[in-house]
């Protein structure tokens, strides 16, 4: 199996044995689609992004490895308290990964975390839809 | 003199909701109301997002703007109100008037799933 779908299976179950604010069920998928009706639930979907190698000395390898997580939801409503504790679940699961190695793959460790899009304003707008994607990058030096 | 334009629109409104319609319901919190609509467009799209897609189904109804009543007065659509179709909820995300003389409202949805009972 590929370093990052392995990264990604062990991101997933990371998320998955978690204790965050709100219960995540996290999945993997190469072309995380949903219809607006699914997303009712909280849904999670981690998803392989790049991969960059480059040599870390003579003999060894770096790979840095970008790994997507998207998180949907639909609430009942645009009101702020709808929206805050989706963000502050964003936020959350930055730290959950930040500076530490994954505890399933442990030769990754997570060097980076960024929202890529802290949340899309045109979901909100044309389908009343919350949309977070937080980019995790792991270095694996091998 | 007589306004030949308005009048005739008012005809032909008239003619399309006693032909073209079928009832259904539309929902303001707990209040609801049965309303003749015409679906005046459907089309499936797909926001194609950076990392996610989003699919989904887009829907006009025509209301008479006179038949709109929600708390006993006739009322103007609100984002987040409900239009149910059968077994299907359509969500507000939009409106507009659909004729010069503001007589029938043209109210953009969005398929957000069945309803709930």
């Amino acid at each position: 199996m590929p370093v990052i779908t392995q990264i990604a299976d062990a991101v997933v179950a990371t998320l998955n044995a978690a204790t965050l604010s709100q219960s995540v069920a996290a999945t993997r998928a190469y072309l995380p689609r949903a219809e607006v009706a699914d997303l009712k639930t909280l849904k999670v979907t981690v998803v392989p992004s790049s991969v960059v190698n480059a040599s870390a000395s003579r003999s060894q390898s770096q790979q840095d490895v970008a790994i997507d997580v998207a998180i949907q939801k639909k609430p009942g409503n645009e009101q702020n308290a709808s929206f805050d504790p989706l963000l502050a679940l964003a936020e959350e699961i930055g730290d959950l990964f930040r500076a530490k190695r994954l505890e399933t793959f442990p030769l990754a460790a997570c060097i980076k975390t960024e929202f890529k899009t802290i949340y899309a304003p045109e979901h909100i707008e044309n389908l009343r839809t919350f949309t977070s994607v937080l980019t995790l990058t792991f270095r694996v030096i091998t | 003199m007589a306004d030949l334009l308005a009048q005739g629109a008012a005809w032909l409104e008239s003619q399309r909701t006693k032909h073209l319609t079928t009832t259904v319901t539309y929902v303001r919190n707990d209040e609801q109301i049965a309303v003749p609509a015409t679906i005046g467009r459907t089309k499936y799209e797909a926001d194609d997002g950076h990392v996610v897609q989003i699919e989904y189904t887009d829907r006009d109804y025509l209301i008479l703007t006179a038949d709109l009543v929600l708390g006993g007065q006739v009322s103007e659509p609100l984002r987040g109100d409900l239009i149910r179709e059968g077994p299907r909820e359509f969500e507000v995300l939009d409106w507009r008037y659909s004729d010069p003389y503001r007589m029938t409202l043209r109210i953009n949805t969005k398929h957000v799933g069945a309803v709930e009972t």
